[in-house]
C-alpha cells in the first residue's frame, strides 16, 4: 500500500489512504481552509461507516471550530443528506466525510456549498488556493462554538423524499423491496425510505461497522447476494447502493442486475412521463439517455464526468433530472445531489403507476451495452496518455471535453483519467455485450501502446 | 502575538494564534507513539477552546492507533487518578490551568497517573519534532470513542482516604470559589460527601471564567464576600483544572497562595511524619515547620513532574508548591486540591482549631513576587545576564537548580524563567517584609530586560 502514491487533491476534494496519505494534521488544516473560505458560520458534516470515519470527523471538526464555523454533526448518514441539510438548515457549507466506493483503507473530504452542490471547478480552486497559501482564519478561544449534533437528518430527508415525491399509490403498496446498502451510509436511510413510501422492505449487509460486507460499488458483480435476496423473499425489485448513499444500482424481480447504467434511464423516464424538460447527463452515460429522452421529446445536454459538472450543466439547461452512469440520479425538485433514495422513490412510482416488472421496464434499453475496464496510471502518465491520445486519434472527430472519447460504427469509447484514484478508465458502449466489450479491449491495447512509447 | 510554549510541561498557547488544530493534532500524534498506542484518557477544563483542541487531540491520538476514552470536562487529577484505574497507558489534560482563559494547553501524563517526568518529557518532545510517527491503517483504528465517568471515581478515592465521619461532625460551612472551572462537577460534591455545608461561587462551568485562574490574594474577593455574609468557616479559591488552591480564614481574611503548602505540611506531619518535597522557589516556612516535627526537606526545580517524582523517589508524605499546590501522597503523587481539603478539613477537625488560629500557629516569614514580561527570543539571554551579574557576590549561597536562587542568612531571592509563560519571575522571602522588597527590588535591577 505504501509505495504507490494515493493522495488526491482535486476540485472534487482530498481524498487519501488513512495512514499514509490522509493524515489528521492535513484534513485539519483544510476544514480550518473550508472554514476560512465560507467566512465562518454554520457548517453541516456527516460521514460514512468507513473506521476512520471518527478519526477525521474529529480532525475536521477541530479544523471548522478554529476558523469559526459552528458545527452542524449529522453523524452516519448518506451524503445527500448532508447536501439535503446545508440547504435546509440554511449553512454557508458543508463537509462529507466519504470516499464512497473507494475500498475502505481510503477516506475523503468532499466539500459542499451554501447551495447544496459539491464546490466544482471554479469554487474548487478557489478553495485550493486558500488551503496552499496557509492564511486560515482563526478565531480566539472565547468565539468558539461547541459542536451540535443534529439526531433527525435521515429523519428529515426520508420526510423531504416522500413528501417531494409522494407516497406510493394504493396499487403500489403491496411492493416488495430488497435493499442491499452494502454496510454504508444507507444502512440508515435505506429501508426507512422504502417503508415511509407505503411499501415492504427486506435488507441485507445492514452492518455499518466499516469493514465492507461487499466490494463498495453497486456494479454488477457485487451484487449476487442481493440476487439472492430478492429471489429468496419474492421481491420485485432490489436496490443497492454504494457506500456513502449517493449511487444506485437496481436488480429486477429474477435477482438479475440491470447494469447501473440504467439507474438514470428508469428514474428519468419516470419523471419525464410526468413533467418533460431537459435532461443532462455526463459524457460517459450509456445513450439510452437519449433513446428514452426522444420518446418524451427531451432535450439531453451531456456533461464532463462527476457530480459537480452535471449539477452546473443541469443549471444551466434548466434540467428536470440528471445523472451519471454510474447510477448517480439528481432531481432538482427533491435534492440538487446524486441521491440514491431520490432514484429508489422515482424507480418505485414508476413501478407502481406502470404496473410492470423491472425487467419489462428495462427491455426496450437491451441494445445499450457498456463495459467498463480500467487500470492502473499513475497521474503524471494519465496526463500523458490523454496528449497523445488526443494526438494519435485526431482524424476520429474526438470529443476533447472530458479525456478523449470517440464514436465508431458500432458505439462509442472513452479513455479518461478518474477524478478520485491513480486509474485510467476505458468505457465503451455498443448493441451487444461481446460489441462493448471487443471496442473496450481494443481501445484498451491502444492505451497501453500509447503508454510504452517512449517520451521522446 | 503571545508566544507558544513548548516545554516538558506539555505545549501551551493562545488559541486563535499559536495554538493551531495543526499543531495540536501533531503533539497529540507525537504522544500516542511515544505510549506506543493503547487507551489513552481525554478531559478538558471548560475554557470555550476546550471542544476544539479535545478533537484535535482525539484525532491525532486515533490516528496512531490510540483507543480514545473521552472524560468530558473534569479536574485534572481526576483524569490522573483514573489512568491506573482504567488500565489506559496514558492521558492528556487539555486546561489553560491557571493561565488567563485566552490560553490552552496540553498535559501529558504516563501509565502511573503522574506527569511525564522531565527525561520522559524530553523524549516526547523528540519524538515530536522528528515528525515521523507510525500511523494506524484502516483496519487497526479506533472506529468511536468511549466515555467514562472519572469524577464519581475521584470521589470514591477520596471518601476512602480521609476520615469524613470527624470532619461531618464539625459540620463546617464552606465557602468555594470554583471559578467556573473543573473544579465546579467535583469539589462541591466532594465537601458534600464530607459533611459540610457548601456556600458554591462560580460553579456552573458553561459559564465563562469571572476572574483570572489562578488562586491569590487578588481572586479572592468574591470567596471573601461570601465566607463575610455566609459566616463561613473558610473559603476556598480554586484554579481552573483542580491543581491549585488559595484560602480565605473564618474572618474573610484571604491567605497567600504560599500558605496552602506550609498548612497542608502541618497538617500531614501532625499524623505521620516523614520527608517533605517542595521546589526551591517556595517559602523556607516548609522547612521551619518541618523541623518543628523533626521531618527533612527535599527541594526539586519548579514544576509538578519534579515534586511529584521526589514525592514517589523519597516516599514523602507531602509535597506541593508555592502556587498553592500540594500533593497527598495517600490519595497520590500529584498536586490535587481536593485531597488538599481533605487533608486540611481533617486537621481542622481533629485539632478543633479555627484556619486562623492554625495560619497564627505558623512562623512568619514575608513573600514578595513579581512577574516581568521578556520577549521569547530575550528570556535566556536577560538570565544568563543575570547569572554573570551576580557571580562574583560574597556571602551568599547560589543554588543554580532552576535559574538562580541567591539566600543570605536573613532572606533569599529566586530568579527563573516562567515554564508556562514568557515571564521571568522574581520571588524574595525574608523575616519582614521590608527586607524581602529590598532583595526584590535589589534582583530586579540587576535584571537587565
Amino acid at each position: 500500500m505504501k509505495a504507490i502514491p494515493t493522495l488526491k487533491i482535486s476540485i472534487s476534494g482530498v481524498r487519501g489512504v488513512v495512514g499514509d496519505s490522509l493524515t489528521p494534521e492535513m484534513v485539519a488544516r483544510f476544514a480550518q481552509a473550508f472554514g476560512t473560505y465560507v467566512g465562518g458560520g454554520r457548517v453541516v458534516i456527516g460521514r460514512d461507516p468507513r473506521t476512520s470515519g471518527e478519526m477525521v470527523r474529529q480532525a475536521v471538526v477541530a479544523g471548522l471550530v478554529s476558523s469559526g464555523c459552528r458545527v452542524s454533526d449529522l453523524g452516519v448518514c448518506p451524503t445527500p443528506t448532508v447536501q439535503l441539510l446545508v440547504r435546509q438548515l440554511g449553512a454557508r457549507g458543508g463537509i462529507a466525510i466519504t470516499a464512497s466506493h473507494n475500498p475502505p483503507e481510503w477516506n475523503a473530504l468532499k466539500f459542499v456549498g451554501g447551495d447544496g452542490l459539491f464546490l466544482g471547478p471554479a469554487r474548487g480552486r478557489e478553495l485550493l488556493d486558500i488551503y496552499h497559501q496557509g492564511q486560515y482564519a482563526k478565531v480566539p478561544g472565547s468565539t468558539q462554538r461547541s459542536p451540535e449534533r443534529i439526531e433527525d437528518a435521515v429523519e428529515r430527508h426520508v420526510r423531504a423524499v416522500v413528501e417531494g415525491i409522494g407516497p406510493l399509490p394504493k396499487g403500489g403498496k403491496g411492493l416488495v423491496v430488497a435493499v442491499d446498502p452494502g454496510g454504508g451510509a444507507a444502512c440508515v436511510a435505506a429501508s426507512r425510505l422504502v417503508e415511509a413510501i407505503g411499501a415492504k422492505a427486506v435488507a441485507i449487509h445492514t452492518t455499518a461497522d466499516g469493514r465492507f460486507p461487499r466490494p463498495a460499488e453497486p456494479i454488477p458483480e457485487n451484487l449476487g447476494a442481493l440476487g439472492d435476496a430478492v429471489r429468496k423473499n419474492g421481491a420485485d425489485v432490489g436496490f443497492a447502493q454504494d457506500m456513502d448513499g449517493d449511487r444506485l444500482a437496481v436488480v429486477d424481480a429474477q435477482g438479475q442486475p440491470i447494469g447501473e447504467e440504467l439507474t438514470l434511464v428508469l428514474a428519468a423516464e419516470q419523471v419525464l412521463a410526468h413533467t418533460p424538460g431537459p435532461v443532462v447527463a455526463n459524457l460517459a452515460t450509456t445513450d439510452a439517455v437519449e433513446a428514452m429522452a426522444s420518446r418524451y421529446g427531451a432535450e439531453v445536454t451531456r456533461t464532463r464526468i462527476g457530480e459537480a459538472h452535471v449539477a452546473e450543466g443541469m443549471r444551466r439547461s434548466g434540467a428536470v433530472i440528471g445523472g451519471e452512469g454510474n447510477g448517480g440520479v439528481l432531481y432538482p425538485r427533491v435534492n440538487f445531489a446524486r441521491d440514491s433514495l431520490v432514484g429508489m422513490a422515482l424507480i418505485l412510482h414508476r413501478l407502481s403507476e406502470t404496473g410492470r416488472s423491472v425487467a419489462e421496464l428495462a427491455a426496450p434499453y437491451d441494445g445499450f451495452r457498456v463495459v467498463k475496464l480500467q487500470r492502473h496510471c499513475p497521474v503524471d502518465r494519465a496526463r500523458v496518455l490523454i496528449e497523445r491520445a488526443r494526438e494519435a486519434w485526431a482524424d476520429r472527430s474526438p470529443d476533447l471535453r472530458d479525456g478523449v472519447k470517440v464514436r465508431t460504427s458500432e458505439g462509442w469509447y472513452i479513455v479518461r483519467p478518474s477524478n478520485t484514484e491513480p486509474i485510467v478508465r476505458v468505457i465503451a458502449e455498443a448493441s451487444t455485450e461481446s460489441a462493448a466489450r471487443a471496442l473496450a479491449e481494443r481501445a484498451e491495447a491502444e492505451v497501453e501502446t500509447l503508454l510504452g512509447l517512449s517520451s521522446a | 502575538m503571545e508566544p507558544l510554549k513548548i516545554g516538558i510541561t506539555g505545549v501551551r498557547g493562545v488559541v486563535g494564534q499559536t495554538l493551531t488544530p495543526d499543531l495540536v493534532v501533531r503533539f497529540a500524534e507525537a504522544f500516542g507513539a511515544y505510549l506506543d498506542g493503547g487507551r489513552v484518557l481525554v478531559c478538558r477544563d471548560p475554557r470555550p477552546s476546550g471542544p476544539m483542541v479535545q478533537a484535535a487531540v482525539t484525532a491525532g491520538l486515533m490516528s496512531v492507533g490510540c483507543e480514545v476514552v473521552d472524560l468530558g470536562v473534569c479536574p485534572t487529577p481526576s483524569l490522573q487518578l483514573a489512568v491506573p484505574w482504567l488500565g489506559a497507558s496514558g492521558g492528556v489534560s487539555i486546561t489553560g490551568g491557571h493561565n488567563p482563559p485566552e490560553w490552552n494547553a496540553l498535559k501529558f501524563v504516563r501509565g502511573d497517573g503522574l506527569y511525564l517526568s522531565a527525561v520522559q518529557g524530553e523524549e516526547l518532545l523528540d519524538v515530536f519534532h522528528q515528525g515521523a510517527v507510525e500511523r494506524a491503517g484502516w483496519d487497526r483504528l479506533a472506529t468511536a470513542v468511549a466515555h467514562e465517568d472519572a469524577v464519581s471515581h475521584h470521589l470514591e478515592v477520596l471518601t476512602a482516604a480521609f476520615e469524613t465521619e470527624a470532619i461531618g461532625a464539625r459540620r463546617l460551612r464552606v465557602a468555594v470559589d470554583c471559578g467556573n472551572g473543573s473544579c465546579a462537577v467535583l469539589v462541591p460534591r466532594w465537601l458534600t460527601a464530607l459533611g459540610c455545608e457548601v456556600l458554591p461561587i462560580n460553579d456552573d462551568p458553561s459559564l465563562p471564567f469571572p476572574r483570572l485562574p489562578e488562586p491569590s490574594i487578588a481572586t479572592a474577593s468574591q470567596a471573601r464576600a461570601v465566607v463575610r455574609a455566609g459566616k463561613a468557616d473558610l473559603g476556598l479559591v480554586l484554579d481552573a483544572d483542580g491543581e491549585r488552591m488559595s484560602l480565605v480564614d473564618e474572618t474573610a481574611q484571604p491567605l497567600s497562595e504560599e500558605l496552602t503548602l506550609p498548612l497542608a505540611v502541618e497538617a500531614a506531619l501532625s499524623r505521620n511524619v516523614g520527608p517533605v518535597v517542595t521546589n526551591v522557589s517556595t517559602t523556607g516556612l516548609v522547612e521551619r515547620v518541618a523541623a518543628a516535627h523533626g521531618a527533612r526537606v527535599v527541594r526539586t526545580p519548579v514544576g509538578q513532574a519534579y515534586v511529584s517524582q521526589a514525592i514517589v523517589e523519597h516516599h514523602a508524605v507531602v509535597g506541593g508548591e508555592g502556587n498553592g499546590g500540594v500533593a497527598v501522597p495517600t490519595v497520590h503523587a500529584t498536586h490535587d486540591s481536593a485531597a488538599t481539603i481533605g487533608l486540611l478539613l481533617g486537621h481542622m477537625a481533629s485539632r478543633k482549631r479555627a484556619l486562623s488560629q492554625l495560619v497564627a500557629a505558623l512562623p512568619t516569614l514575608a513573600v514578595r513576587k513579581i512577574a516581568i514580561p521578556v520577549p521569547p527570543s530575550l528570556l535566556y539571554s536577560a538570565l544568563a545576564e543575570f547569572r554573570e551579574a551576580v557571580s562574583a557576590l560574597e556571602g551568599v549561597t547560589a543554588d543554580h537548580t532552576d535559574g538562580v536562587k541567591l539566600s543570605w542568612p536573613d532572606g533569599w531571592v529566586h530568579v527563573r524563567a516562567s515554564n508556562t509563560q514568557s515571564l521571568v519571575r522574581i520571588i524574595a522571602e525574608a523575616e519582614d517584609a521590608s527586607r524581602a522588597q529590598e532583595l526584590l527590588d535589589w534582583a530586579r535591577e540587576r535584571l537587565k530586560a
